[in-house]
């Protein structure tokens, strides 16, 4: 105890979005709405209003065509307008205006030329046909004491009236997919010089908590929109009619478990013993208690597990439109027992869930469903506590479980196109590394190393997340999801080489490289002549005709890109 | 049918593809037997066959060069071809020379060429599934161009810790001078090479334990991580060796099959010009 390590604790404000507001920033803001609505008694003595506005927010000065807010992008942030107006885009803005590549797939003819197109020179860049953001896209940078924004030299040619919503003063824009976690409905550009505030979402979410005006307004947006889709593609409520649905999406309880910026603290937490790993999970429930409701995965991932000796085994994970509970909820309301948890379940990093309270499944649900719908009853807990064990444990096929903790530690599960390498299969002889390399230019995109358990690897290359943090924060939305495929994708053009991207992956697959022209000779800024530098990645070969060339050029079916959130893919490919 | 539905993927694919080659053989078979029974020549259609299998197992080289047009089929595809066709070339073969030893110059260099390649492809199999497995039973991953570098950190760093232990003692000093210099610094002999065994870093780390007896406690510490090293640096060996395995015989087989493709072509020219054509 004597040579321990002894570090401050982090609190909760120890990073504030913006070191530089101030209190008389933060007194101008309690003077304007909906601010001045808001009773500063009803926020708690560690999380007055005041702090909120002073750490987890931050004033943004923009001028007319700055874009705020890019369709697809990834943030934890809303909106609120202290002065100006913004446009809202009612239809999808082309890529190359959000900053994206139009990344086209390249014909036979195309991809064949590369043999002799490739160039000699390791990230080498021809920019001289490539389209900058001033050129033809009708946008370019400009920067602000916030950062670097792209912005529309003729709003009205890329957002004509017809498809547009004007906000003015007091509205507040970005708060859905700032709190589900999810991309952008839509592209929102400042229509004169305005002043925005920036709320990173853990504030905005205890303003909707101590202010019920706000609260209820963005909830009721929330159970208007997002919540009565989200519950009509659970499987266990499809065949409800609508008023039902509507009814239980009022009834609905919100909770968040985690951190939301589960990605800053992962490496640091991976070297903790697993135990205690486990133990340090926010429980969303825990096997033995009582069972309260029905919990519906929306965003994030969970751990499911069980007591095992003195520890916890990993029995499976779940994420987005996964249930917990079913079972337990089903089998009590028809023999009238009362029985509780059968496993636990964990947050995994960060986790949204949606849970309804059993009393409204009872009235409003259970009912109405078939019996062919009903799950499987809970077995009988009598006998020895192996055997109770076994039957505890879901029935359907099973991951090995050193494979499945593997997966779950290292997070792996947010993977969708992870590349898994069976190494008693792999003969090392980097055929995919070259079939990379020969699709992008002579520049591998991958590196063929990375955690291994037992013979199988995940090695490092983009897995195109399901929660991809890396899109979090991009300045000039040049990473984002391709509209077709849904890969993460860089666009060359406009990344300006920040790292944001690099700095928040928290599986190191990003790279920052500078580029050299087809001489060798490092391009360089005109105006601060330092080298030009690039995010580089997997982009899955969104560009060849045959998709990911690396799992197409293994001649041992050693490789393959894998969607890890899916238990049943890794299953089926392991036990090829 | 039900055992089909059993097996896994692969096994179904093998199972797949020894009944094609198979049947392609038999079927090849029937037809030899009916040109000899007519007095036709079948050894121009064996040849045919034989040469374009030749080139079909040549062109697998030439698809792994081209990843970018991988709609003419997966490495996958092309390598069970690869393994099938070659296989059914040896049973063509032996049609070819009428199961009998050629007799020519010409001939039995080509039969020779042939019967490497073959031969070196039947090797290439057994080592390609069974190599992987030794490797991944060593634990670290490594990526063989960079056990170079990794050996020479390993080399540096075991010489920095003995030469601070010196000040103590010299007895590690003496001992990596005398035994672990030449380990960590110089390339293992050929006889490692060929049948890499674990019997040299099983002496050097007995002989580190024995020193044991004669160190001080933080000397004995310093001795524990020279162990490790030994068995990295034996770990890494054994990566160089196998990888190494494969490397040369992926070379050796496709150098020997473009002699044979060679060959080949001439012994067709000639084959035509001197036997008065397909009838």
């Amino acid at each position: 105890m004597e040579n321990s390590t002894r570090i401050k604790f982090p609190a909760r404000w120890s990073e504030p979005l913006d070191p530089d507001m101030d209190a008389r920033a933060v007194d101008g803001l309690l003077k304007v709405a909906p601010f001045t609505a808001m009773n500063p008694e009803s926020f708690s003595e560690s999380m007055p209003l005041s702090g909120i506005l002073k750490n987890d927010s931050r004033l943004q000065q923009l001028e007319k065509g700055d874009i705020i807010v890019r369709e697809g992008d990834y943030g934890g942030s809303a909106f609120l307008i202290v002065s100006g107006e913004a446009l809202v885009s009612t239809r999808s803005l082309p890529p190359e205006v959000l900053g994206r590549g139009n990344k086209e797939r390249k014909g036979w003819g195309r991809a064949i030329a590369q043999l002799w197109r490739n160039s000699n020179q390791t990230e080498a860049r021809d920019y001289s046909k490539t389209k900058t953001p001033n050129q033809d896209t009708g946008t370019g940078l400009r920067d602000h004491s916030s950062g670097t924004h792209v912005f529309l030299h003729d709003i009205p040619r890329v957002i004509p009236p017809e498809h547009s919503i004007t906000l003015g003063e007091g509205e507040i824009f970005g708060e859905i997919s700032a709190l589900t976690r999810s991309a952008r409905s839509a592209t929102v550009v400042a229509n004169s010089k305005m002043v925005v505030l920036e709320i990173r979402w853990q504030g905005f979410r205890e303003l909707m908590l101590r202010n019920e005006a706000m609260g209820q307004h963005i909830e009721k947006r929330y159970r208007e929109n997002s919540l009565q889709a989200h519950l009509r593609e659970t499987e266990i409520f499809r065949d409800l009619p609508d008023d039902v649905i509507r009814k239980l999406a009022d009834r609905t309880i919100f909770q968040t478990f985690g951190n939301y910026q589960w990605s800053h603290k992962f490496k640091s937490t991976l070297k903790k013993d697993i135990s205690q790993r486990i133990l340090n999970e926010p429980l969303i429930a825990e096997q033995g208690d009582y069972v309260d409701g029905l919990v519906l995965i929306r965003n994030g991932f969970a751990r499911l597990s069980r007591k095992h000796g003195e520890g916890h085994q990993t029995i499976a994970y779940l994420g987005k439109g996964d249930t917990f509970g079913f079972r337990e909820v089903v089998h009590n309301w028809a023999t009238g027992q009362q029985r509780p948890w059968m496993l636990s379940l964990r947050s995994l990093g960060f986790v949204d869930v949606l849970k309804i309270p059993v009393t409204v499944l009872e009235e409003l649900v259970l009912p109405q469903l078939r019996e062919s719908s009903f799950p499987a009853p809970l077995p009988d807990l009598a006998g020895d506590g192996k055997a109770r064990n076994r039957r505890l444990t879901p029935r359907a096929k099973s991951m090995e479980p050193g494979l499945m903790e593997f997966l779950v530690e290292n997070r792996f599960i947010n993977g969708t196109q992870a590349m898994m390498i069976d190494l008693d299969r792999c003969t090392r002889c980097d055929d995919c590394v070259r079939a990379c390399a020969s699709t992008h230019d002579n520049n591998p995109r991958f590196v063929r190393h990375g955690p291994v358990h037992d013979h199988w690897m995940i090695a490092n290359a983009c897995m195109h997340c399901l929660d991809p943090v890396c899109m979090i924060g991009c300045p000039t939305g040049a990473i984002g999801r391709d509209r077709e495929t849904g890969n993460v994708a860089i666009n060359d053009t406009t990344c300006i080489g920040c790292s944001t991207c690099a700095n928040n992956c928290p599986y190191h697959n990003i790279q920052m490289v500078q580029v050299n022209d087809n001489r060798g000779n490092p391009i360089r800024d005109s105006e601060t002549s330092l080298p030009v530098i690039k995010a580089t990645k997997c982009d899955l070969c969104l560009e060849q005709p045959f998709g990911p060339a690396c799992q197409r050029a293994c001649p041992h079916d050693a490789l393959v890109r894998i969607d890890i959130s899916s238990p049943d893919d890794v299953m089926e490919w392991t036990e090829k | 049918m039900k055992f089909l539905s059993q097996m896994n993927r692969l096994s179904r694919r093998r199972l797949r593809n020894v009944t094609l080659t198979v049947a392609s053989i038999a079927m090849l078979a029937a037809i030899v037997m009916w040109m000899d029974r007519s007095l036709l020549h079948s050894s121009f259609l064996t040849g045919y066959v034989l040469i374009g299998s030749l080139f079909l197992l040549a062109a697998f080289g030439m698809r792994k060069r081209l990843p970018m047009i991988a709609g003419i089929g997966s490495a996958s595809f092309w390598m069970q071809m690869h393994i099938y066709v070659g296989l059914g070339s040896f049973a063509v073969f032996a049609m070819h020379i009428a199961f009998r030893v050629p007799d020519g110059m010409l001939e039995s260099i080509l039969a020779l060429l042939y019967l490497v390649v073959f031969f070196s492809g039947i090797y290439g199999i057994w080592a390609t599934r069974s190599i992987p497995r030794k490797l991944t039973s060593v634990g670290e991953e490594v990526i063989f161009e960079r056990i170079p570098a990794f050996k020479r950190h390993l080399a540096r760093r075991a010489q920095t810790i003995v030469m601070e232990s010196c000040e103590s003692t010299p007895v590690l000093a003496n001992f990596y001078v005398n035994r672990l210099s030449k380990f960590f610094e110089c390339r293992r002999g050929l006889g490692y090479m060929l049948i890499p065994t674990g019997r040299k870093r099983r002496h050097l780390i007995a002989e580190i334990e024995e020193l044991d007896r004669f160190l001080a406690q933080e000397d004995r510490r310093v001795s524990r991580e020279l162990a490790i090293m030994v068995r990295k640096k034996d770990d890494l060996d054994y990566h160089t060796a196998m990888q190494g395995r494969l490397k040369l015989w992926l070379f050796v087989h496709i150098a020997i099959t473009w002699s044979l493709l060679i060959f080949s072509v001439v012994h067709g020219l000639l084959a035509h010009a001197y036997g008065g054509g397909l009838a």
